[in-house]
């Protein structure tokens, strides 16, 4: 039997990943809202900003937090050349083509990663990686709850900025409806761009953030694509609250299952819940179906 | 007159908006009957009742004797009822041909039979020129006419025309409305939306007045061009009475 | 016509005579390519015909793989009719998976996403069932019994993939004057028109679903008796679907030979340059990759049609 203590060491650790989750499902999730395209490279743009801040990192021993002052706007200006080059190109392309285009994005990140620093999981030692804080039964690893806080703040922030900001509505309204947003004078291909470039940012502040207590290699992205992929649907596509709640959610199941069941099954159930969903309610739990 | 389409006490609603009710009327062998109606009145959800697109919430539809509430789509298009589509949905990456051959095979099994049916029907509403151009590459008269042939290829009893003149310039209209007349000779019935009234008057024995949903006169042309209610209905855009 | 007949027969007569000129790597590399043409034109019906854009094509390779494998070791059932079943049960799971998805209308992105759960789902399950050996996966013996689908040297596997790949081609062109294909399309361009059409959508697109699944299901008994090793982690994973999808998308989906087209030069040129005697092979190869996979962001973004696009126009020029 499984002691109360351990449950409660695994709904924090659940709370934590999940919302790492939420904010890398919401960078996905926005991008679909606004230009309708899956992205399927989404979770790769999570892998290679681990890189990036891994060798950071090692080269100029500069702290993840501190190095996402490069890596921010690095990644900002990586999605915008992505968009431009090749998403641009796409828009009004069936899905199959979306699909397939970011999955060619997918194996050049991964391959262009294979190439650099090959197959091998590698990982950063901070001085805060091994660190707790006993608090009551549970141990609360810092490196996790730092990653945890940031996603949320960073979720917060982009709630508030859709929510109040000029730009914000501008993006809303062309996510809306794309004809009418062009009629009342929002420029569209702009929303778009700055729309996936926020996308990509929010990967790659997912990904730095998880390098103190994470281990990158080229292959990471899929877990990541899978479960943002799985979220999105579950808050229902475009969704910024519901994406939330949805990492929260595949954070707690994640978290649980490992415990009482094989974690070889983690991601099965994770995909069974999602059909589920997808049969009964296409429109994703905490979506609202429309009319 | 025996009923081919019997539309009795249908209704339909999306949400809070009351899209059809108590719609009651009905076509008759080798009849051309209007629709008509301002925007939002109902027409289309009417045709899409009709063609099982959606189910009623009420009310019953009947074709050639048979109840069809409820059916899908294709069942009703095998039993006889045909519809084309308002915004014209050619198959964009087929050609003129394979597109009205898709509605031959649904009477004619073997491949070759059915392309001599298509090409005979193709022959007939003016696009054999254009067999092998592929759907996107249409001009928007061409889409109607390719409309109208994929609709009329699976050999209806009833043909349904949603709003098969809008959009075209007057002599395509004229063109249209010949056509239409033509395939009515041939012995098919013609239920037609149609926001282009000077066609639905001219082609139409009888006409069936919507809004907000309802009926809400049924008559001949004539007698309908200075009907109160009519009029009051089209307000605004009583000009295009004429 | 006769043309394309005749160029045909000199590129099947070309394509048998291969394994009396090229070496043991090359002709790896020519069984690779064939099989990936051969699955990637058994996607095709479903994805490229039908528009049904499944991204789970590999729980119907691991099942056609596991099925054969099993049947042979626990019952003694020559794989070459245990392939017959395998694709059967794998017919029967697409219908199913079909079944359920079009009763709840599911539709584009999310009719890819549940297949593609589905086959986790099922690597999952795979991965749990000691049955069939878990993620351990099952090893076959060489040796030479062809009465049992094993061979020791390469050629016989070779023609047992062209033969393979030349029904598929025959399957497609057939499926393309048939009025199933002729349906296929109608679905694939608008449900709505097709339904509008008389065409009976869901069961179109459930058959071709079960017909894709059961196609499939041949590749992945031909990938054990071939590697002589299944494992969830070979067969169950997402790599059989890339490849299928690669070959069509690059090649021209929706076509007869597009798939083949695509997938010889992505999957052959690949498993050649991997076999080539390089200083740093690795490198080469993952290099090589990355030039693919620029080359497929490139031609769909100008080619959407896909390579076999690129004939049809100097054709009509």
């Amino acid at each position: 039997m499984v002691g109360l203590d351990v449950v409660l060491q695994a709904l924090l650790s659940g709370l934590f990943m999940g919302s790492v989750y939420a904010l890398i499902a919401i960078g996905f999730t926005l991008v679909f809202g606004v230009t309708d395209i899956v992205n399927f490279a989404h979770g790769h743009l999570v892998m290679a900003a681990m890189f990036v801040t891994y060798v950071l990192f090692k080269s100029a021993k500069l702290d993840p937090y501190l190095s996402l002052v490069i890596v921010l706007p690095l990644f900002f200006g990586l999605g915008a050349l992505l968009y431009v080059l090749v998403i641009q190109r796409i828009v009004d392309a069936p899905h199959s083509a979306h699909m397939m285009v970011t999955l060619g994005v997918l194996l050049l990140l991964e391959n262009l990663a294979n190439l650099l620093f090959g197959g091998d999981l590698r990982g950063v030692t901070t001085t805060y990686t091994t660190s707790s804080l006993v608090v009551g039964p549970v141990a609360v690893p810092l490196a996790r709850a730092g990653a945890a806080v940031v996603s949320l703040l960073a979720v917060g922030a982009l709630a508030v900025f859709l929510r109040r900001t000029a730009l914000g509505k501008a993006i809303r309204a062309a996510a809306n409806n794309r004809e009418g947003a062009a009629l009342v004078g929002v420029d569209v291909p702009r929303v778009y761009l700055i729309s996936f470039s926020l996308g990509t940012m929010a990967a790659a502040l997912a990904g730095a953030v998880i390098v103190p207590f994470s281990l990158v290699s080229p292959f990471v992205g899929h877990e990541f694509i899978l479960k943002a992929f799985v979220i999105a649907v579950l808050g229902g596509l475009g969704s910024v609250g519901g994406a939330l709640a949805g990492g929260l959610l595949i954070g707690f199941v994640e978290a649980l299952s490992s415990l009482y069941i094989s974690a070889s099954l983690g991601n099965a159930i994770v995909f069974a819940i999602l059909i589920a969903v997808l049969l009964y309610r296409p429109w994703g739990i905490f979506g609202q179906a429309k009319v | 007159m025996s009923a081919l389409l019997s539309v009795r006490g249908v209704a339909k609603r999306f949400g809070g908006l009351q899209a059809l009710s108590n719609v009651t009327f009905g076509v008759g062998d080798r009849e051309i009957v209007g629709v008509i109606g301002p925007n939002g009145a109902g027409k289309t959800t009417l045709f899409n009742v009709i063609t099982g697109v959606y189910a009623p919430d009420s009310g019953r539809v009947t074709l050639r004797g048979m109840d069809v509430t409820g059916w899908a789509p294709h069942r009703i298009c095998r039993l006889g009822a045909a519809r084309t589509f308002q915004i014209g949905k050619p198959f964009a990456a087929l050609t003129v041909l394979q597109t009205v051959r898709i509605g031959s095979l649904n009477r004619i099994a073997d491949m070759a039979g059915a392309t001599t049916h298509a090409l005979g029907v193709l022959e007939q509403v003016g696009l054999a020129a254009k067999r092998d151009v592929e759907g996107r590459h249409l001009t928007v008269i061409e889409r109607k006419r390719l409309e109208l042939a994929r609709a009329l290829a699976t050999g209806p009893s009833l043909l349904l025309l949603d709003e098969v003149a809008a959009g075209l310039r007057p002599p395509e209209i004229q063109e249209m409305i010949a056509l239409v007349r033509r395939i009515a000779a041939g012995g098919v019935s013609v239920l037609i939306i149609e926001h282009v009234l000077e066609a639905v008057m001219r082609l139409s024995a009888r006409i069936v007045v919507l809004n907000y949903g309802e009926v809400i006169a049924e008559g001949s042309p004539e007698s309908l061009v200075n009907d109160p209610r009519v009029i009051e209905a089209y307000l605004g855009e009583a000009y295009s009475l004429a | 016509m006769s043309a394309r007949l005749a160029l045909g027969l000199a590129a099947l007569a070309a394509a048998a005579a291969a394994p009396l000129v090229a070496g043991q790597h090359l002709l790896t590399a020519f069984i690779v390519a064939l099989h990936a043409a051969y699955m990637a034109l058994a996607w095709n019906v479903a994805a490229g015909y039908a528009g049904q854009f499944s991204l789970g094509h590999s729980l119907f390779y691991g099942i056609g793989a596991y099925a054969s494998t099993m049947l042979y070791l626990k019952l003694g059932l020559t794989p070459w009719a245990g392939m017959f079943a395998g694709a059967v049960l794998a017919g029967l799971v697409g219908v199913a998976l079909a079944l359920g998805v079009y009763r709840y209308n599911v539709r584009g992105i999310f009719f890819a996403l549940v297949t593609l759960g589905a086959a986790e789902v099922a690597k999952g399950l795979a991965d749990n069932w000691d049955w069939i050996k878990g993620p351990v996966g099952i090893l076959l013996t060489m040796k030479n019994a062809p009465g049992e689908f094993f061979f020791l040297r390469r050629e016989p596997y070779y023609y047992v993939a062209l033969a393979m790949v030349v029904a598929m081609i025959l399957i497609s062109l057939r499926l393309e004057r048939s009025r199933l294909g002729q349906y296929f399309l109608a679905v694939r361009e608008d449900e709505a028109a097709a339904e509008a059409s008389g065409v009976d959508t869901h069961r179109a697109k459930t058959v071709a679903i079960g017909l894709s699944a059961a196609l499939t299901a041949f590749a992945g008994s031909f990938y054990a008796q071939f590697y002589l090793y299944i494992s969830p982690d070979t067969v169950l994973v997402f790599e059989p679907q890339l490849t299928m999808m690669l070959g069509t998308m690059v090649g021209g989906a929706g076509t007869a030979l597009g798939p083949v087209l695509g997938s010889v030069l992505f999957s052959g040129l690949g498993e050649a340059l991997r076999n080539l005697p390089f200083e740093n092979t690795r490198q080469v190869v993952i290099g090589s990759k990355l030039v693919y996979a620029i080359l497929l962001i490139v031609i769909l973004i100008y080619l959407p049609g896909g390579l076999i696009t690129l004939g049809r126009r100097s054709r009509r020029a």
